[in-house]
């Protein structure tokens, strides 16, 4: 009897399963693209630390994360359990008498302790406490699966004590196969699919975090218009999607109090797969404003648990919003400027040329000089960062490194392809390419981390390959060469903050350098919050740069993120990238009469520079 | 002959054909009274054809069409091409207008003759004019000398020439009308009523001066001291972005890229350090002075005369030596 009665449930338990699975599947297959899993190597490392050791769960909610941790290491070690126990229910194969079988059960029970520990953590914390990112409701899926893991648990534990040939054994041991049965029918049209579709997910995003592919002109392709053009990874990620709300959290845009929300955006992408509506556009789907209040600066993405990837999803929207003339009306005016003129502020080159002639720079010729210096629109054109520049032009000279600038530079094509613009990022990245190519350095250095992002990763996929350095790591290396460095001034530094850009703590991975630069002198350096690999954005990425005539005042994510800077009490703030420094001087000035005041910001080139020059004249 | 084509819109008569009928009567040579027609194209307008008769001009041609009003660009091509295989003008006259842009190239193609865009300047020598025109963002002017068949199309640039400049006849103009056909049917495109942007409450992009204010005004009370130096200068008075965020002055002022983007003749900037978003907004000044207290400030990268100093002492100066 037990047989056929375990056999029926789980025919429909399984059933009921698959299906679900299925028209998922059916839907990931229909979307179109591929998945790709090049750089194998990168992929399995990251595999191994955000799967099995669950570093980027545990990493941002260190509780919450470890609870989880335990939960999902309960159920691995359970995986050989479970199984073990429907062979020999549904009569297939009886190993449970056997010794071996003993030390493992004996050896679950801890786990078994750990997951209850952990589940209940959970379930006190998704149902009382509720953090925001969690949403608004109380998930009663969630409750309901929390307490089906509790009872599978104690179910258990139960076993250790019941007989299996009484009656209390009997109820235990069908209430564990139930729940378990249970558990796998709901778990499809769950975010608990997450516990089947997340390992895979994981292994397919892209070792390269803001990875979006270019479009193929040849192939007529202009974007995403409607949900049927999302494609097959996008899906994969919206049936992953655990709702943890990381990428809520994260999100600068959100933190500004904007309509934006990342996690928003995954679980509407869901909704919208599963009802079918293939036709829906995604600027109503997910509203043209929303989609252009993102900054790129890829927290949402870099903080997701599962590997989602969302700005494929975002500027693949745009993309097709750009191609039907629906790009707002700022971004029409930089494209027309980076069209004209090369560069987005609309200005003559022939001031970039003023700036190469009045720094002395030499164009750049592979038999005398060591790197390229590549200057980036701010570089050619801004007054603040041309001093920057100044700064690490002297330091170069003052180690003896040879350097030169191209003759023509255009803008790499950054706040093209991030807004969408793909047309106009493969038209400038090919005159860039083509330039670089003919001057053929080895080594670039820039102190824009936009133009390290789009020309050593976006670059790539024309088939340019090119080392290229921010000025940060480069001048962070030069000083350790330098042996034994003395700093005689360190004694009279003071205390100073330093922001790291989304483009180089985020996507380059680089935020022990700056660091190391500032406290070599001596600098106390105060942490805002959200620092290193996971800062909070200025608010000009993705093109957002000239956006603020959309906004408002008190929603800007620059006044955000200098309030937390300011909170430090440094009074001094490094930055490290052109728009940084606009966005938060912008913030600075804007600041309510005398809340900006007593704060200086500097570029840290100058810092670094102005602190060799303080040495010199104490040593 | 040389054909003025004017153009109009809701009855009223754009400036701009006022300085194609000049280009036109400086190629005549002074011959404009006899080798000089005006050709005016729409519905109802003779009030158009009365205005410019008062040119001096051979005569002022007419085709009034239901057809033609609104405006399309095959209706326009279709009259136009008929009427000039009939006047057999040598040259024809256009103002570099957006309306123009769009139909004259179809028709010159039709044709099959030359046509030179947006000509800022005649060139005569020995007997052949050269119709100058900006190449390369205006950093290049080219002389251009058609050739082939005439007409020859030319649209000159709107400001290129004056219109105050354009001769008026000692007796109007006689004005007689030119019948021709246009086939309805033929006519695809479906004009909409144009689009009206909304009213900006100022408007400084048509300033010819501007004292600008930024932060180094401190507060709010100190406004004034910019306000007396514009109405001295008759000037408009406009900001950076933090005193419009502020509220010290409204939105409608702000000057950059998130404000409106001005090219007066004059930019005096008073305590704006010159943010590169400011900068985009004014870059296309004729003359900028700036006064700004920290000699390093960018503005001073971009004025042509800078005072480093206090606005508060060099304002109130400038406004008393301004009344003198």
């Amino acid at each position: 009897m037990r047989y056929w009665a375990l056999w029926a449930l789980l025919i429909v338990a399984v059933g009921a399963f698959a299906m679900q699975i299925a028209a998922r599947m059916r839907l990931i297959a229909a979307a179109p693209g591929r998945f790709s899993s090049n750089q194998s190597g990168a992929r399995l490392q990251r595999f191994l630390f955000d799967v099995i050791l669950q570093r980027r769960t545990i990493r941002e909610r260190p509780i919450a994360g470890a609870a989880h941790a335990l939960v999902f290491w309960g159920f691995a070690a359970f995986a050989g359990y479970t199984s073990i126990e429907f062979l020999y229910g549904l009569g297939l194969a009886d190993v449970t008498a056997s010794p071996w079988f003993h030390v493992y059960r004996l050896g679950l029970a801890p786990f078994a302790g750990a997951v209850l520990a952990g589940i209940l953590y959970l379930l006190v914390r998704r149902a009382i406490v509720r953090p925001p990112g969690l949403g608004d409701h109380v998930s009663a899926e969630s409750v309901v699966i929390a307490l089906f893991i509790t009872t599978l648990m104690i179910t258990f534990l139960l076993g250790f004590r019941l007989d299996e040939r009484t009656i209390a054994g009997r109820v235990n041991w069908w209430a564990h196969m139930l729940v378990v049965l249970a558990f796998m029918a709901l778990i499809p049209a769950s975010k608990h699919l997450h516990l089947v579709l997340s390992p895979m997910t994981v292994f397919l995003k892209s070792p390269e975090l803001g990875r979006v592919r270019n479009l193929d002109f040849e192939k007529e392709e202009v974007g995403l218009e409607a949900v049927k053009d999302l494609e097959k990874k996008t899906v994969l990620d919206a049936f992953t999607c655990v709702e943890c709300g990381r990428c809520q959290d994260n999100c600068p845009a959100w933190g500004a109090g904007k309509a934006l929300n990342p996690k928003t955006l995954i679980l509407q992408t869901r909704e919208a797969l599963l009802a079918g509506t293939r036709d829906r556009k995604l600027g109503e789907l997910y509203t043209e404003e929303v989609l252009w209040q993102c900054t790129t600066c890829g927290a949402c993405e870099n903080q997701c648990p599962v590997g989602i990837e969302h700005l494929p999803m975002i500027i693949g929207a745009r993309r097709g919003l750009v191609s039907n003339g629906e790009a707002p009306e700022y971004l029409g005016a930089m494209y027309n400027h980076l069209e004209r003129r090369r560069n987005i502020w609309g200005l003559g080159y022939d001031q970039r040329q003023k700036f190469v002639t009045s720094a002395a720079l030499e164009t750049f010729d592979p038999a005398r000089h060591d790197v390229l210096v590549w200057l980036g629109c701010a570089g050619a054109f801004e007054a603040d960062f041309q001093k920057s520049l100044r700064s690490l032009f002297e330091i170069l000279r003052a180690k003896n490194v040879r350097f030169g600038v191209l003759g023509k530079e255009q803008c790499t094509g950054d706040p093209a392809k991030r807004t969408g613009n793909e047309y106009m990022f493969q038209e400038l990245a090919n005159a860039n390419i083509e330039e670089l190519k003919k001057a053929g350095p080895k080594t670039i250095l820039t102190s824009c981390p936009h133009c390290v992002k789009t020309i050593g990763e976006d670059y790539r996929r024309f088939g340019y390959e090119v080392e290229i350095v921010h000025s940060s790591v480069f001048v962070a290396g030069l000083m350790r060469d330098a042996p034994a460095a003395k700093h005689p001034a360190a004694a009279s530094a003071g205390a100073v903050t330093f922001h790291d850009p989304c483009y180089l703590g985020r996507y380059a991975g680089k935020s022990d350098e700056p660091r190391e630069l500032i406290s070599m002198f001596g600098d106390e350096i105060r942490e805002p919050v959200r620092n290193g690999d996971n800062p909070f954005c200025c608010g000009a990425g993705g093109g957002l740069l000239f956006a603020d005539k959309e906004e408002e005042p008190g929603s800007r994510i620059s006044d955000v993120r200098f309030t937390q800077l300011q909170a430090t009490g440094a009074g001094t703030v490094v930055t490290a990238c052109p728009f940084c420094t606009i966005m938060l001087k912008g913030a600075q000035a804007s600041a309510p009469a005398g809340g900006g005041e007593g704060i200086q910001f500097v570029d840290l080139m100058t810092f670094v520079n102005g602190r060799l020059k303080k040495d010199a004249a104490a040593g | 002959m040389i054909l003025v084509v004017a153009e109009h819109r809701d009855g009223k008569l754009n400036r701009a054909t006022w300085e194609a009928v000049a280009a036109g009567q400086a190629l005549a040579g002074g011959q404009a009274g006899s080798n000089l027609s005006i050709l005016v194209l729409g519905a109802n307008v003779r009030g158009i054809a009365a205005e410019l008769s008062a040119a001096e001009a051979q005569g002022v041609i007419t085709i009034d069409s239901v057809v033609l009003e609104p405006y399309t660009a095959d209706g326009f091509t279709a009259a136009l091409a008929q009427a000039i295989g009939e006047l057999k003008p040598a040259t024809v006259i256009l103002p570099h207008t957006y309306q123009t842009r769009d139909f004259a190239p179809k028709l010159a193609s039709r044709l099959d003759r030359a046509l030179i865009t947006d000509v800022t300047a005649l060139k005569t020598t020995g007997g052949v004019t050269a119709f100058v025109r900006p190449m390369f963002q205006g950093k290049l002017t080219a002389d251009v000398v058609p050739e082939g068949d005439t007409p020859h199309f030319v649209t000159v640039q709107v400001g290129s020439f004056r219109a105050d400049a354009a001769a008026r006849g000692a007796a109007p103009a006689p004005v007689r009308a030119l019948a021709v056909a246009i086939d309805a049917s033929a006519i695809r495109q479906k004009p909409e009523a144009p689009f009206q942007e909304a009213r900006q409450a100022v408007d400084l992009s048509q300033a010819e001066r501007i004292v600008a204010v930024g932060r180094g005004i401190k507060e709010q009370e100190k406004i004034p001291v910019a306000q007396q130096l514009a109405d001295a200068l008759g000037a408009e008075l406009a900001a950076s972005r933090p005193i419009c965020d502020a509220g010290w002055l409204p939105m409608a002022r702000q000057v950059g890229s998130s404000g409106q983007t001005v090219a007066p003749k004059l930019y005096l900037a008073l305590g704006i350090s010159g943010a590169i978003q400011h900068l985009v907004g004014m870059k296309g000044s004729q003359t900028i002075a700036a006064i700004n207290k920290d000699p390093d400030a960018p503005i001073f990268e971009v004025a042509d005369y800078g005072i480093v100093g206090d606005l508060f002492e060099l304002v109130p100066a400038l406004v008393d030596a301004l009344k003198e």
